[in-house]
């Protein structure tokens, strides 16, 4: 069956049907969805790769992720898709493994797949790269923490302003030691994590030395070690009671939290009373650690819708051979996510 | 007579359906349309679906408490619900809510792509957002509103909150970003009441209060605004009736906005405002409704104007037959009495407070010298 038969079967135009394929969202559900079961009984399949040559596209789109574990960077994957599929796009998604040449490999399979557009999590991408993707006039978005590129269209969370206000929060819970265990990836996102818990300590007069800081794996194992070496060095010479000079562990991630608390329950001590631990990024099982992690919430998915929303608009400019609009930016906010991890004392902070 | 100008937007009347679940998609705004709005806001906007919590609604005599009502649709849906809301005309005002400046003013430009006539940002919710409310920070309220203006060609106008010490603060950080209006106010953080047999409160958490509960707040905030700024101002808070609507207008609103009262009495409501609204203009013989415009701010007085003058209750055996003694009970000072129906004020006890002349329901005492 063809187009015009199914037209003829559904009472529409070729038109409508043509639309319900290529633009779903601007037929009115209930007509979609007739046309949609007809289409599913014939069986129809437009030619996909007669398309590709007709309308110049193929509507595809890669998304390259840093790691498939790590829920967040999934989350953002999910946000991605759930635009792209509205729109009637499937993604290649391409996971680099942290490796900045498998990265380079899948930009190159995904130029010369001709894929509609890309967008890029977390890169590392080299500005020859870049320029690459740019000459191939490929539409592409950044999300995440990436290297500063005003030039693209990016979407990030806040993340220095959600350390900031973490780090405030446990400088108000009391605490007066606080160390930082800082993720080694994705590496922009933690050093604006610790740029923001260095400015606080600093304006709130707080100790801030080497010790203060490790830099860690991002991972759960990687919290339980460097939690350890720092308990340790915060032990004072002949005490009995481990890390008794340390008040808070500040995590760059949720993973290196998880890792933490089990650090501090091994060495016999108690959280949030002995030892404080906050993490960042608001994983689901946050909510059902023993103690519940207080953490900072960042937006994962909105990111991911954001980033396919720019990308979509891009690509639409582009089939319209519009003017090129200049670079959007959008910057979410992180959100204080107050449980019982960090031992406040205000229930108040916990209902917002 | 009804017909007004409001952010540049030329309105049948002044009586706007506000942001909620009653315009929560293309057909519920044509019914607020085709029930006489001279404008409709839609249900609040936000950059991601959130689930509905359940129950998130509950309402008393009074008004009512709701926690998170936000549109169920995504942005891209939206292109449909406003071509299907605008199918026959009609002013349409996207409320969009967020978080940061630039999701804010993408949100913006997208409904303006999609049609809508003006954007009111709704940044003010009492509820789940933050114990502090972001309509409460003035310079928070400068970025965000510059960057949505920056981003459209339609009027910008922002809901406020009564959740702050100083509105009018606000209302000009507005009006410096070169904000087209305001919109007050939004609903108050409040708890409807307690089970006590269950302890449970009404809802499960702080909510949104609504109603004629916050009317009287609605008016001060209106009033405030109206004797700090010159911005254009929606009303909003209460308003159930066209007396309401007047009492607005009176203190300074442009336009007014009806909410609760789509709920509790249908969008039968609508029609009947203006109604009342029209007949009372006409009574009054206005050609143009905007002229009540603040007629009461100039009334509304310091302590330093007011004149301290030595007026009581001027009741002097007058007839009352009425089966209510409030005005004998309620008297703080014990000044007034009824002998065979008629009503007295012992001069020696009444200070003027004024008290029974407000809740006299037959009107028999005023107060004079």
């Amino acid at each position: 069956m063809n187009i015009k038969q199914i037209a003829k079967k559904a009472g529409v135009s070729v038109a409508t049907v043509s639309r319900v394929l290529n633009h779903p969202e601007n037929v009115a559900p209930a007509t979609r969805e007739r046309i949609q079961k007809i289409i599913d009984q014939e069986e129809y399949t437009p030619n996909w790769f007669a398309r590709g040559l007709n309308f110049n596209k193929t509507r595809t789109i890669g998304l390259v992720t840093p790691h498939t574990v790590g829920s967040c960077y999934m989350e953002i994957a999910g946000g991605v898709e759930e635009v792209a599929r509205q729109k009637g796009y499937i993604t290649f998604m391409c996971n680099m493994e942290r490796d900045p040449d498998i990265e380079k490999e899948y930009i190159n399979h995904l130029i010369t797949r001709k894929v509609d557009g890309i967008i890029l999590m977390y890169s590392s991408l080299s500005d020859e790269y870049m320029s690459w993707i740019r000459e191939e006039k490929i539409p592409a978005v950044l999300i995440g923490e990436n290297e500063l590129r005003p030039d693209w269209d990016s979407v990030k969370a806040d993340c220095r302003d959600g350390a900031v206000k973490m780090t405030a929060h446990l400088v108000e819970c009391g605490h007066e030691t606080i160390g930082m265990l800082c993720g080694n990836a994705p590496e922009n996102e933690a050093n604006s994590i610790l740029q923001g818990y260095k400015n606080v300590m600093k304006a709130s007069g707080k100790k801030l030395s080497s010790k203060n800081v490790y830099d860690v794996e991002n991972s759960i194992e990687g919290g339980y070690i460097g939690a350890k070496r720092m308990i340790s060095e915060f032990t004072s010479p002949g005490s009995d009671v481990p890390g008794d000079q340390l008040d808070a562990i500040f995590a760059s991630s949720d993973e290196i939290a998880y890792g933490a608390m089990d650090a501090v329950k091994d060495c016999g001590l108690c959280i949030p009373d002995d030892i404080a631990i906050v993490g960042f990024g608001n994983y689901k099982m946050s909510n059902l650690m023993e103690p519940k992690l207080t953490t900072v919430e960042e937006p994962y998915r909105l990111m991911g819708i954001y980033g396919a929303r720019i990308l979509f608009d891009l690509i639409e400019e582009k089939e319209k051979n519009g003017e090129e609009s200049t670079p959007k930016h959008i910057i979410l906010k992180t959100k204080m996510r107050i449980r019982k991890s960090c031992g406040h004392k205000e229930r108040i902070g916990e209902m917002f | 007579m009804l017909k007004t100008n409001f952010l540049g937007i030329e309105l049948e009347n002044p009586i706007v359906v506000a942001a909620g679940p009653w315009n929560r998609d293309g057909a519920s705004i044509r019914a607020s349309l085709d029930s006489g709005a001279g404008a409709v806001v839609t249900e609040s906007i936000v950059s991601d679906t959130v689930m509905d919590v359940r129950p998130r609604i509950a309402a008393d005599e009074m008004g009512a408490q709701n926690i998170r009502l936000y549109s169920d649709i995504q942005i891209e849906g939206w292109e449909r619900e406003m071509r299907i809301a605008k199918a026959k005309g009609g002013v349409v005002i996207a409320s969009i809510s967020g978080h940061s400046p630039s999701e804010l003013a993408y949100m913006a430009s997208k409904m303006e792509k999609f049609g809508a006539d003006g954007i009111e940002l709704s940044v003010s919710n009492p509820a789940v957002e933050s114990l502090e409310v972001v309509a409460s920070d003035a310079n928070t309220i400068y970025d965000m509103t510059k960057a949505v203006v920056s981003a459209v060609k339609i009027p910008v106008t922002v809901k406020l909150s009564q959740n702050t010490t100083n509105i009018a603060k606000v209302a000009k950080a507005v009006k410096a970003a070169n904000g087209s209006g305001v919109t007050a106010i939004n609903t108050v953080r409040g708890i409807l009441g307690v089970d006590i047999e269950s302890a449970s409160p009404a809802l499960f958490t702080y909510g949104g209060i609504s109603g004629e509960y916050i009317r009287p707040l609605g008016l001060a905030s209106v009033a405030t605004i109206a004797q700090t700024v010159d911005i254009p101002i929606c009303g909003v808070g209460g308003v159930s009736t066209g007396r309401h609507a007047v009492e607005y207008m009176m203190l300074g609103a442009n336009v007014v906005q009806v909410g609760t009262s789509v709920i509790t009495e249908g969008y039968g409501i609508i029609r009947k405002i203006v109604q009342e609204l029209e007949v009372w203009a006409q009574n009054h013989n206005l050609k143009n409704i905007s002229d009540i415009r603040g007629a009461a701010l100039k009334n509304l007085k310091s302590f330093d104007e007011m004149k301290y003058e030595p007026s009581i209750s001027t009741v002097n055996s007058t007839l009352c037959t009425e089966n209510c003694s409030k005005c004998i009970d309620l008297c703080i000072y014990k000044a007034v009495t009824r002998t065979s129906g008629k009503i007295s004020i012992d001069k020696g006890k009444c200070t003027g407070c004024g008290l029974c002349v407000s809740i006299c329901p037959a009107n028999k005492l005023k107060l004079g010298w």
